[in-house]
């Protein structure tokens, strides 16, 4: 009965996390453990009471101070003197300006908000295809969650009980071999289409535009450089990003106004909140999957099918791709890591942090894929495009993920050499 | 009438959540501060933690309220409108049932006419009901931790008011605000 319930809930639209307390009290019930309701609550508070979810709020208003202050335009305009004079310069532009946002905002979402809204009009109007620029954006995006610092990995650590800095290491690699692949699909697809040819900007011009991004770029050497130094936790340096992030919005560029920091604060409790409040809702829902010993049953299961730590690797990305689709990234994650990371540690000796980046990456994809393409839809709104349109060109980008994908299911080293 | 106070208290809600989201961020930065100063403060990070507990419990419930929680919306996004208003009614009782059981645990918890009847001594009542919520101590901040898990209750009621809102209300439903947090 008790899964029957959960599904039926979930598909009913049921908030996730509703679903998953839910549940528990249904199971608690009918397994006659009712002993449990006295501390029903109590156990709910403790699931959250973790000083690593603390940078997902301090994270999130990062993002909001960025976005009001005017940062954008000019991380962009940075990208522009890198790579603006190459055949199709501008998809690049938007790939590079993705990799440097990716690297301060940690959500994918976000990410592909903005940068829909500042780069699709700009390189319709150079000539690129509409559907192809919103869907260059769209998998850009995808850089957000694997690129430090990243909500997911924030969540994945505190599921997976590592430390948060290792694991934004390990998104370091593969985020670069992403931005690569990323970069070869838009070079083939640029030399098939005959994209227009970018300008080099003028010595002048292009050294005012690095000085006017500088500080900008101060906030991913900050959260990146503090923790890959130790000298800050991923929560200590998401503060000192949005105090730095503030200080540029208001005083360096002058677009952001004081007045409207109430506002963006109200956005960052309410949006951090949906998140932690999973969170708390999956530490009751995990009496469900305790008591009914739902890893170990399943490790029994999938160990008579393969032996092998790859080959477990891609079941679980064959199986996250549906999930994906159907569930958003960040509930998936919190659903399926309690039932699954056991299984990829004890069974297959994989490591916590390849398990996490692999399983992120693959979750996160679901974002653009539809019925549940949230990514999608937000890419589609933000610049006007029919989501057909963006998917025929998408689907380039979405090979190449999976072509990650594998190559990161198969070398774990990829993941784990920055961490000692 | 209902529906009012519902959207009054979301509104309290969300404003206490939004401070505390501040306060959050004041702490850290006075840890950073105070660490690179080489005179930390030890309650710093249980504080900060509680904070956003407390945050988190607070604008979960004002989500309700609103309607913006996470949810899997793609199997009734393609349903029929009225079928779909089935849906959303259901997903209300829902709701509710969580918001009535969490009162109900709660009160389990707290137990608020036994430590009464022990005339307010935590001795007293542990002894009766071997309930040990009122002992429990913060570890760094100096006070009890059933101040701080208040906010358990406080959510459970702020829960029940939205979905009591929303069950009775039979106007036809608004466009669901579809959360996107990822």
């Amino acid at each position: 009965m008790t899964p029957f319930l959960f599904f039926a809930k979930l598909l009913l639209a049921v908030p996730v996390a509703i679903t998953l307390a839910l549940t528990a009290i249904w199971y608690i019930w009918e397994s006659d453990n009712v002993i449990l309701y006295d501390s029903f609550a109590q156990r709910m508070f403790s699931g959250i009471e973790s000083y690593g979810l603390l940078a997902i709020p301090l994270f999130m208003l990062t993002g909001e101070l960025m976005n009001e202050g005017g940062m954008t335009r000019r991380l962009i305009n940075a990208a522009r003197v890198f790579v603006g004079g190459f055949r199709g310069g501008l998809a690049y532009i938007n790939l590079l300006a993705n990799m440097f946002m990716a690297a301060i905002i940690g959500s994918a979402a976000a990410q592909i908000a903005v940068m829909s809204r500042a780069m699709v009009p700009a390189m319709e109007e150079e000539g690129y295809d509409r559907g192809f620029a919103a869907a260059t954006t769209a998998a850009g995006g995808l850089l957000a969650p694997v690129i430090p610092p990243s909500m997911l990995f924030v969540i994945y650590g505190v599921l997976a009980q590592i430390p948060i800095g290792n694991m934004f290491l390990a998104g370091i690699v593969p985020g670069l071999i992403l931005s690569a692949c990323f970069a070869l699909v838009i070079a083939l697809i640029g030399l098939r289409r005959q994209f227009p040819k970018g300008d080099w900007m003028a010595a002048r011009e292009a050294g005012s535009a690095l000085l006017y991004a500088l500080p900008a770029l101060l906030i991913p050497a900050a959260i990146i450089g503090g923790i890959l130094g130790g000298v800050a936790s991923p929560t200590e340096s998401a503060a000192v990003a949005s105090v730095v992030a503030f200080l540029l919005g208001w005083i360096v560029y002058r677009e952001l106004k004081p007045a409207r920091l109430f506002d963006m604060f109200r956005r960052t409790a309410l949006n951090a909140s949906l998140i932690i409040f999973m969170i708390a809702a999956a530490n009751v829902f995990g009496w469900v999957i305790i008591y009914e010993a739902l890893p170990q049953r399943l490790a029994e299961l999938i160990t008579t099918i393969t032996q092998n730590p790859f080959v477990f690797l891609l079941i679980v990305n064959i199986v996250l791709l549906f999930v994906g689709m159907l569930i958003d990234g960040i509930a998936a994650i919190i659903l399926v890591t309690p039932i699954l990371l056991p299984i990829a540690i004890d069974s297959y000796g994989i490591s916590p942090y390849q398990f996490g980046v692999v399983i992120s990456l693959n979750l996160v994809l679901g974002l653009l894929t539809p019925p549940v393409g949230v990514g999608l839809y937000i890419a589609s709104a933000m610049s006007e495009t029919p989501t057909s349109r963006i998917l025929r060109a998408l689907w380039p980008f979405l090979v190449a993920v999976a072509g990650v994908l594998i190559l990161l299911s198969y070398f774990p080293v990829l993941s784990t050499v920055l961490i000692d | 009438m209902l529906k009012r106070i519902s959207a009054i208290w979301a509104r309290g809600e969300l404003a206490l959540a939004a401070l505390l989201a501040v306060g959050v961020t004041l702490l850290i930065l006075l840890n950073v501060v105070t660490r690179t100063a080489g005179a930390a403060i030890y309650w710093v990070d249980e504080a900060a933690i509680y904070t956003m507990v407390w945050m988190t419990f607070l604008g979960a419930s004002a989500a309700i309220a609103s309607q913006q929680q996470v949810a899997i919306t793609a199997l009734t996004d393609v349903l029929p409108d009225g079928l779909r208003r089935v849906a959303a009614k259901l997903v209300d009782v829902a709701v509710f049932v969580f918001a009535c059981a969490m009162i109900w645990f709660c009160w389990r918890w707290y137990m608020p006419l036994a430590i009464a009847e022990a005339g307010f001594d935590a001795r007293a009542f542990q002894g009766a009901t071997f309930n040990f919520i009122y002992a429990e101590p913060t570890s760094t901040i100096g006070i009890r931790k059933w101040i701080i898990w208040l906010v358990m209750p406080l959510f459970s009621l702020g829960v029940f008011i939205h979905a009591l809102a929303h069950l009775l209300d039979v106007s036809p439903p608004a466009a669901h605000a579809k959360g996107a947090v990822t």
